[in-house]
């Protein structure tokens, strides 16, 4: 998916009359959106960006021209910065991309098809892939026993869903679970 | 104020026999719970826990990181969400 376009940034509201503005990064590191060069626009525009401030960035056309003023500045307003997908770096072992993630088939060790990933989640503890399918979605720990096989150029990830431990003695008698008092 | 440490962590009962049970089995579970306030231990490194947050069971990979942490710090009850731009999984 060479060609694939990922949304990196977001132009916000003019900074001041000398054509300086305020920048949305999504990077996991905010400060790193200069460092993948050119950011194209949806029009297909090239710029690019130099940090003057917390959040407050200078852009520059593909000719290294900066906004002039703040008329050009407004013009700007919500633009969408994106880079082509094989400008990000190479990634490690076991590591993903969370865009390639995204959008890919969930089968079944035999086969079957069980969804699609609609999201990754990642709150701290892990990072879980939500899978719509048939009913509710389901989510699904990333981890080596319930995503044995992750095949980006495929298109697919294999999974098994995990088992639920039941001990008999302490099986929820409420909808609230075994530890709420009743009122 | 802190809890007592003479206390000891506080851990809703029912998990240490869920989670007993999944380490004795060695099979891929998950260990379904409520009990957002009970303190991770050392005995649950390396489990996955579903933690409920009022909507549905959020996986919970449990490292040495988040040992003496509460589970429902690990699973937010409201929702949040980032463009992936180049965040990156890892998978555990």
């Amino acid at each position: 998916m060479p060609d694939e376009r990922i949304l990196m940034g977001v132009v916000g509201r003019p900074h001041g009359v000398r054509g300086l503005v305020h920048v949305h990064s999504y990077t996991a590191e905010p400060a790193d959106l200069p460092t993948y060069g050119a950011l194209l626009d949806d029009s297909g525009r090239r710029w690019t960006l130099v940090w003057r401030g917390d959040g407050v960035a200078e852009m520059r056309d593909e000719q290294g021209r900066p906004l002039p003023d703040r008329n050009a500045a407004e013009k700007l307003v919500n633009t969408r910065l994106s880079v082509e997908r094989s400008r990000l770096p190479k990634t490690e072992d076991d590591e993903y991309y969370l865009a390639d993630l995204v959008g890919l088939a969930v089968m079944s060790a035999e086969g079957a098809t069980l969804g699609r990933v609609t999201a990754v989640h990642d709150y701290g503890a892990g990072a879980s892939l939500e899978i719509a399918g048939e009913g509710q979605p389901i989510l699904l720990p990333f981890t080596r026993a319930c995503v044995p096989s992750v095949d980006i150029t495929a298109g697919r990830v294999i999974a098994v869903l995990p088992e639920e431990v039941v001990v008999a003695t302490d099986a929820p008698t409420t909808a609230a679970g075994p530890d709420q008092h009743p009122a | 104020m802190a809890r007592s440490v003479w206390k000891g962590p506080f851990v809703d009962g029912y998990l240490l026999g869920k989670a007993e049970a999944s380490r004795a089995s060695g099979r891929n579970e998950i260990i379904k719970i409520w009990s957002r306030r009970s303190t991770i231990l050392p005995q649950f490194v390396g489990l996955v826990f579903g933690v409920y947050n009022g909507h549905k069971f959020l996986p919970v990979q449990v490292n040495e990181n988040m040992v003496g942490h509460k589970f429902g710090e690990f699973s937010p009850t409201r929702t949040f969400s980032s463009h992936s731009s180049d965040k990156k999984a890892k998978r555990g």
